[in-house]
């Protein structure tokens, strides 16, 4: 009996039906265009996934725990521009950047989640006014003008930003790191003590604290995380166009709150899948990808997009509302 | 022999001073029924005693040895459980997890909180649990919490209390939006806890319970203990009366009188 009854909700939980939609989409613009399935086009994919889809990690795990976070965007342009600067105008060697930019990072979410967790303003406030303070100092200090990147090869650019092919495929290194990470943040959130801990608190955090889970601290962690996370992405997308840009991820925040919600991970905390998250990037970047191979006009990419997340969105609740009811 | 003794504890909310002073004694495999009036201050002092937040003044002690509970990991460890009022449970997680939250059996525990969980371990403690308390035959491990009625989630509270509390189990409202048949249930387990040696300290506003479970009564006004009484020397008008602070009995000495 159990067994039937774990089989019938693996297919009811959200990811499944996440999953199903995203191989029907894939169906519908493969046929639709024979290029969509290319390797050129699918090379072109797996460029763009991981550096939305690594921000979209961080982003489960704090949604799970119950906050969330806008500023990753700006923390997206803000980091490459800090670290170009440092190199070309500080003199600075660009391990040392790096490292720099990696700081104003870990700053920056510690100082939203302890503004949350201790001061008690929900997250969408404070991010909110960071993603402001952070695109606008990215803003400032460039003058609003592009940086050229560093685009002489060595040690950082092939781990950020490599590539190599397997066949016709032209692969980035960040792939790998979006796998890598995606294995680990899939142990930690369902296997981990800590995985335990971060679903407590967005469940019920008064309970979690009850039971001496120090729900503040996992909470500053996961802002932190989530900005580390935030400008890695900006990295290795500056290191691959070579260009690191003032406005560089302006609405990743929103794109990446979409590609975890469709996942199916709940935006008021408690219920997280990393599984789901994976194939909301895939999708989100597909449709993206698919709406302009089928012939979609430029300015109305957003519409399909919007009513695509709405669909699921619905679907999911529709989904939750039958769980409850059996 | 005595468990846990407080000594003018006090606690203030800006001017709102909740505790202004509380002083008591709890002994070994003893009920004691804390009573009062909504916002008596009640909840504030088992909060108080279960670390949720640190108490302006006073001492709390704890089989004679003076401690100071900091934090609810503080007094989880010094063996007090908390029951609280809004519910204890995290209703997306499994029966299981929230059985062992914040104590999961793990592997390799030299990798902190990013140790794997011992999930076999874990269920089977889980159902064994379920199975001493006599609510395994109609609950799996593995269910959500969220899918649970009230009492059964009241249930899973308490046996979750009864598995770590080497000494004291604290209830604030534990019967509240049950109905009778789980309302039972839970009287029943006060008294089995009791029986087991520990020591239970009861939060409810329904003085027929404290009448079936409790040894005594504290009674506590306007974050004050005003009364304090074995239920073998009181009854419940007495109790009714000190409660709201009218003398009820002299009301109706008076009564008789005429
Ligand atoms: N966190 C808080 N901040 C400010 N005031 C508080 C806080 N918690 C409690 N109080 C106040 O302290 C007083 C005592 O509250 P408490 O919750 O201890 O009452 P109670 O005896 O548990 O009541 P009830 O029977 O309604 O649960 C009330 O006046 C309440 O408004
Ligand atoms: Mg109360």
């Amino acid at each position: 009996m159990p067994v039937v009854r774990r089989r019938s909700s693996l297919i009811r939980s959200p990811q499944f039906s996440s999953l199903v939609i995203l191989i029907v989409l894939l169906a519908v613009f493969a046929i639709a265009d024979a290029n969509f399935l290319s390797p050129l086009n699918i090379s072109n994919m797996m460029a763009f996934l991981p550096e939305l889809g690594i921000i979209a990690l961080g982003m489960t795990l704090l949604l799970t725990a119950g906050e969330f976070d806008l500023s990753v965007g700006a923390v997206f342009g803000l980091a490459p521009v800090v670290v170009m600067l440092l190199v070309q105008n500080g003199g600075f060697d660009i391990g040392i950047a790096l490292l720099a930019g990696l700081v104003l990072c870990i700053a920056i979410g510690a100082i939203n989640g302890l503004i949350v967790t201790k001061i008690g303003i929900s997250s969408f406030l404070v991010t909110l006014s960071m993603l402001l303070v952070v695109r606008g100092a990215a803003l400032y200090i460039t003058q609003g003008f592009p940086l050229k990147s560093w685009d002489q090869p060595g040690f950082f650019v092939t781990l950020l930003a490599g590539s190599f092919n397997i066949g016709t495929f032209r692969f980035y290194t960040s792939l790998w790191w979006f796998i890598g990470l995606s294995l680990l943040a899939i142990y930690v959130l369902r296997y981990a003590k800590l995985g335990n801990w971060i679903s407590a608190i967005g469940s019920n955090r008064n309970a979690a604290v009850a039971r001496g889970v120090p729900a503040d601290a996992v909470k500053i962690w996961l802002f932190i995380l989530t900005s580390m996370l935030a400008g890695l992405a900006g990295m290795i997308s500056a290191f691959r166009i070579s260009a690191a840009s003032p406005v560089a991820g302006t609405g990743y925040e929103l794109e990446v709150i979409a590609m975890v919600v469709v996942g199916g991970t709940a935006l008021t905390g408690g219920r997280g899948t990393i599984l789901g998250t994976i194939v909301g990037a895939l999708m989100l970047r597909s449709i993206r990808n698919g709406i302009v191979l089928i012939g979609v006009p430029g300015l109305a990419y957003n519409i399909f997009v919007g009513v695509i997340i709405l669909a699921m969105l619905i679907l999911h609740a529709l989904l939750q509302k039958n769980a409850a009811r059996s | 022999m005595e468990v846990l003794r407080l000594h003018n504890l006090q606690k203030s909310f800006g001017s709102v001073r909740a505790l202004k002073s509380a002083s008591f004694t709890l002994n070994e495999g003893e009920v004691v029924a804390l009573l009062g009036d909504n916002g008596a201050g009640k909840s504030t002092l088992i909060k108080a005693i279960s670390g949720v937040f640190p108490v302006d003044r006073g001492e709390i002690y704890v089989r004679g040895q003076k401690v100071s509970i900091r934090s609810t990991r503080d007094a989880m460890d010094l063996g007090i459980e908390t029951i609280h009022q809004d519910t204890s449970l995290a209703p997306d997680l499994s029966i299981a997890r929230n059985l062992f939250l914040g104590r999961e059996p793990v592997n390799l525990k030299w990798l902190g909180v990013f140790a794997p969980l011992d999930l076999a371990n874990l269920r089977d403690a889980a159902s064994a649990l379920l199975k001493r308390v006599g609510i395994s035959k109609k609950l799996d491990a593995d269910a959500l919490v969220s899918t649970l009625s009230g009492g059964e989630r009241q249930s899973i509270a308490i046996s979750r209390a009864m598995q770590f509390a080497a000494k004291v189990i604290i209830l604030d409202e534990p019967t509240n939006n049950l109905g009778v048949e789980e309302t039972h249930g839970v009287l029943r387990f006060v008294k089995e806890v009791r029986d087991a040696g520990h020591s239970v300290l009861l939060i409810t506003h329904n003085i027929h319970h404290v009448f079936q479970v409790a040894d005594r009564i504290i009674v506590m006004r306007h974050g004050e203990i005003v009364a304090e009484q074995t239920v073998a020397d009181t009854d419940l008008l007495t109790v009714e009366s000190i409660i709201t602070g009218a003398d009820m009995s002299a009301l109706l000495r008076e009564t008789r009188a005429k």
